[in-house]
């Protein structure tokens, strides 16, 4: 067999015609930039907030429906409530059963989706322009009328414990839950939004009725048309659909602190046999959606830990081979956020990971990034944000994301530049400020043989069974 | 020209009558994707599609060589190759790749199939130009260092471990294709084996790219914000230079036999929380022309929620907590997938018997006039979301142009779907299932040997 592939340059360039021009990359011409329209809004007179952002060119609409409320809001010995009052919207209304509700959503071409995360609960789908009208229809049907069945009750509840059953022998989910449970410690935040075990078997019908009749009412709901619509034809839509939702007449419930205390810090080892690898998470506090310093929390994580060529990837998988992919996400929720790790790797390698992370935070924080670094990353950053837009699903999301954490609408034409505005001085600032060794949380779930006499050299670590990962206590694992 | 997907009756439609409800009974259509298509000398096939919708153009580059090509005792060395791709060229550095799109707002990315391998980049489209003379870069003068070979083939093993390992159903899916095939290199899995990957050497990355990474054995698909002039212009300087070897493409000739017996296969691992089965029999290549018919059966038995599957195990049987059919149709011969993951209490020979009897009902009884325009409404508008970005539409054509032949595939396949009648549904499922042999796979907690 030939070698003219290894034998590069040599072999290569009697091919190449002309060579010259060819052995160096051609340099981009202009660009065109990206015009990104300020979304369009109105409101009902029932409160309800209409929120449009235009994208033709293809005849489709994604239509979604956002309660202000999610997660946060579950009461103690409930986690989970938010999540299962929006899973069962569309197992059953006053007019439709389960089954006739899923046919008519897919008769339209497209899927109810409903969920609940953090500060939201949202019901949405996508379909073609023709069918926007129709599928309204359906949204606010599941939106304003479920009935919260008894059969269907039970039945989502199996469905649900079984999902965690998979859930919860994922190293990499159970490091995450576990994360969160430690940098949110006592607070609204801390839970896992789907609940747990030992919560979804306490959840009532009346539980659920209750959460739905306090906060899915017009005034702490926004509902998003992204697509082949403008704003005359939304309202005309929102007005014949939503129209006759009312308020009730008490007040919104006021919201319990989301942010709590964070546990201390002794690393948290979950052991799980057989684990084809641990799950490393090593998380902070970080700031709210809203924050005045979100931007270059922003570009400190995309430095951090965004993309194939950010620092986390560079030093363990792309350096060292240990991971498949190893990033960071910054989650920044209305009242209080994280920063997040993320890392999965043989079990042999975690205390090593662990090391390679911090390492990484600390030299955020010690030295500026480099200017071609931050540029880089910057552009890494508006290119996904710019794409992300370029459907109409991604789209509608960006703007219920702007209206749940109150931030203006502007902000969507604005993020690019505000995101180019950032330099490495505030970069640093930020990472100095947040990124400090006392507040972060170390929590690896896998097979701890293989990893936890190194990390006991590192530092303090409490072990705990598979079984016995609590996700519902606010109180943090004792030794034992 | 404009945006592709503008049809006029559907995107230019006034409020008063589309959004209003009048519209909806009728039929889905779709405008057509005009592309454009030529072969170079050297028999590199180009294919273009201009949108303006936003300044971004993908360029994508399908290489007609998957898991199936891997060299004896080296599964798992196609994909570990496609990670090769993005270390050094004669003229790049390793990683240089991501230099030029990461770091100037676009993306890349690419996969290891059964039959092709793809490399997908997206880019702002003044980047255009860089990204053409880097994939013909590639393309000619690959230049894989040992220690780039080996941190690379660790993170693949890595890669191993996360899809396989480390997540509960992994080692099941992995275990499907080497159960059902007999002879057929599909046998092996594609992500290959730790002892595999292991025994792979340098020399073997050099074999590889002289016998498949020639330019007649390659798609370039390029879709999005462009000048098509200037495009081919580029393709003919960057591309027209890249040689066509002399040496005959290997191709895969082993025929699977039909399957004469039902099989069983059992299996376990370590984390399983709950048991799950699958049921798996031979389809067709998927330029048959029974493909369009298996993919709307398919579609009737698991797509989304209202789906016959979940409606039947999950809902109101609820012995599975999830159900699926999938027709994983391939260049040669493919295979038809039911699954289900067991619910809690229950049995994989519950939930394989309650599997296969709503599978057998599609070749009993001919699927209702009302459901099967469902099932092709969600096809139809699942094809147009996926279309909605460069990216997307790249993708389809590539896929048209790769797996089944012919680019034009692409709209042709839409126009198919429409055509399928509840007879061929009927008349598929028997020919394929309900006459078919089966082989079943089951698996749980517990070790193997």
């Amino acid at each position: 067999m030939k070698r003219a592939v290894l034998a590069a340059a040599l072999a290569a360039v009697a091919t190449w015609a002309p060579a010259q021009q060819n052995e160096s990359a051609p340099v981009p011409g202009a660009p065109r930039p990206l015009q990104i329209a300020t979304p369009q809004e109105d409101r009902l007179d029932n409160g309800l907030r209409v929120i449009v952002a235009e994208r033709h060119g293809t005849p489709l609409v994604s239509l979604r429906l956002v309660v202000r409320t999610g997660a946060e809001a579950d009461p103690p010995q409930r986690a989970g409530l938010a999540s299962m009052t929006a899973g069962l919207l569309a197992r059953g209304t006053r007019r439709h059963g389960a089954p006739a509700l899923a046919v008519a959503a897919e008769t339209l071409g497209g899927s109810i989706d409903s969920g609940a995360g953090w500060d939201a609960s949202a019901v949405g789908i996508t379909v073609t322009t023709p069918r926007a009208a129709e599928a309204l229809s359906l949204v606010a049907e599941v939106a304003t009328q479920p009935t919260f069945a008894p059969a269907e009750i039970e039945r989502y509840r199996l469905q649900a414990l079984d999902g965690m059953k998979v859930s919860y022998a994922e190293p990499g989910t159970l490091s995450g839950l576990l994360a969160m449970r430690a940098v949110f410690g006592d607070g609204a935040y801390a839970h896992p939004a789907d609940g747990t075990p030992a919560s979804l078997p306490r959840i009532a019908r009346a539980d659920l009725q209750g959460f739905h009749g306090r906060f899915y009412r017009p005034d702490n709901a926004v509902l998003v048309f992204a697509g082949d619509i403008d704003l005359a034809q939304a309202m005309k839509l929102a007005r014949r659909h939503f129209g006759a939702w009312k308020a009730p007449a008490q007040p919104l419930p006021k919201a319990v602190p989301a942010a709590g205390t964070p546990w201390p810090a002794p690393a948290i080892v979950v052991d799980v046999p057989g684990a084809g690898q641990a799950g490393v998470s090593v998380t902070l506090p970080a700031i709210a959606a809203g924050s005045p310093e979100r931007y270059a929390g922003m570009v400190a994580n995309a430095v951090l830990g965004v993309g194939y060529s950010a620092r986390l990837n560079q030093e363990i998988r792309i350096k060292r081979g240990l991971s498949y992919g190893a990033g960071s996400n910054l989650d920044a929720r209305r009242e209080a956020g994280a920063l997040r790790a993320v890392v999965q790797t043989k079990n042999e390698s975690a205390a090593e990971v662990v090391g390679l992370v911090n390492e990484q935070l600390d030299g955020l924080a010690a030295a500026p990034v480099p200017a071609p670094e931050l540029a880089a990353r910057k552009a890494y950053l508006t290119g996904s944000f710019g794409r992300r837009l370029e459907t109409t699903q991604g789209l509608g999301q960006a703007v219920a994301g702007l209206a749940v954490a109150d931030l203006p609408l502007a902000e969507l034409s604005q993020r690019i530049a505000q995101l180019q505005a950032v330099d490495a001085s505030q970069v640093q600032a930020f990472a100095a400020k947040y990124f400090d060794k006392a507040r972060r949380h170390v929590v690896i779930a896998g097979e701890s043989a293989a990893f936890s006499q190194a990390l006991k050299a590192a530092g303090p670590m409490v072990s705990l069974p598979q079984g016995d990962a609590d996700l519902e206590s606010a109180a943090p694992p004792q030794p034992r | 020209m404009g945006p592709i997907w503008l049809r006029r009756a559907v995107a230019v439609i006034t409020a008063s009558s589309a959004l209003l409800g009048f519209a909806a009974d009728a039929p889905l259509k779709i405008a057509p994707v005009a592309f454009n298509e030529r072969v170079l000398a050297n028999g590199l096939q180009v294919i273009a599609v201009p949108s303006s919708a936003s300044p971004t153009v993908s360029v994508q580059v399908w290489y007609h060589v998957g898991a199936k090509d891997d060299p004896a005792g080296r599964s798992g060395f196609a994909h570990l190759f496609e990670h090769l791709m993005f270390k050094s060229t004669a003229h790049l550095k390793a990683e240089q790749f991501d230099r030029l799109t990461e770091d100037v707002g676009g993306a890349n990315n690419a996969f290891t199939g059964n039959d092709v391998t793809g490399y997908t980049d997206l880019v702002p489209s003044n980047h255009l130009e860089v990204l053409l003379w880097a994939e013909a870069e590639r393309m000619s003068n690959l230049n894989v260092v040992q220690a780039n070979f080996v941190s690379e083939r660790a993170v693949v093993e890595e890669e191993y471990r996360e899809r396989v390992l480390a997540t509960p159903y992994g080692r099941f899916g992995n275990a499907i294709a080497p159960a059902a095939y007999q002879v057929h290199p599909y046998k092996r899995p594609s992500i290959g084996s730790i002892a595999d990957l292991d025994a792979a050497t340098l020399a073997d990355v050099v074999a590889f790219h002289a016998r498949y990474y020639r330019p007649d054995n390659a798609t370039l698909v390029v879709a999005g914000d462009f000048d098509p002039k200037q495009l081919q212009a580029w393709i003919d300087q960057y591309f027209g230079p890249v040689k066509k070897p002399d040496a005959t493409l290997p191709r895969v000739s082993v025929v699977e036999p039909r399957w004469t017996a039902d099989r069983r296969a059992e299996l376990h691992g370590p984390q399983v929380p709950l048991p799950a089965v699958a049921v798996v029999w031979q389809g067709p290549p998927v330029a048959d022309a029974d493909a369009a018919a298996l993919r709307v059966a398919a579609a009737l038995l698991s797509a989304g929620e209202s789906g016959r599957l979940n409606q039947s195990l999950v809902y109101r049987q609820q012995v599975a907590s999830q159900a699926g059919f999938d027709a994983d149709l391939r260049m040669g011969p493919g295979l038809l997938t039911g699954y289900a993951i067991v619910a809690g209490g229950h049995t994989p020979e519950q939930a394989g018997k309650a599997l296969l009897a709503e599978v057998m009902k599609l070749a009993d009884k001919p699927v209702p006039a009302a459901e099967l325009a469902k099932v092709k409404t969600q096809m139809l508008t699942s094809a147009l979301v996926e279309r909605q970005t460069p990216n997307g539409e790249a993708s389809a054509l590539a896929e048209a142009a790769v797996l089944y032949g012919h680019a034009g595939e692409v709209n042709a396949k839409l126009e198919q779907l429409r055509r399928v009648s509840a007879a061929d549904v009927q008349r598929v499922m028997r020919r394929y299932v309900a006459q078919g042999h089966k082989v079943t796979v089951t698996y749980s907690q517990g070790s193997d040997k």
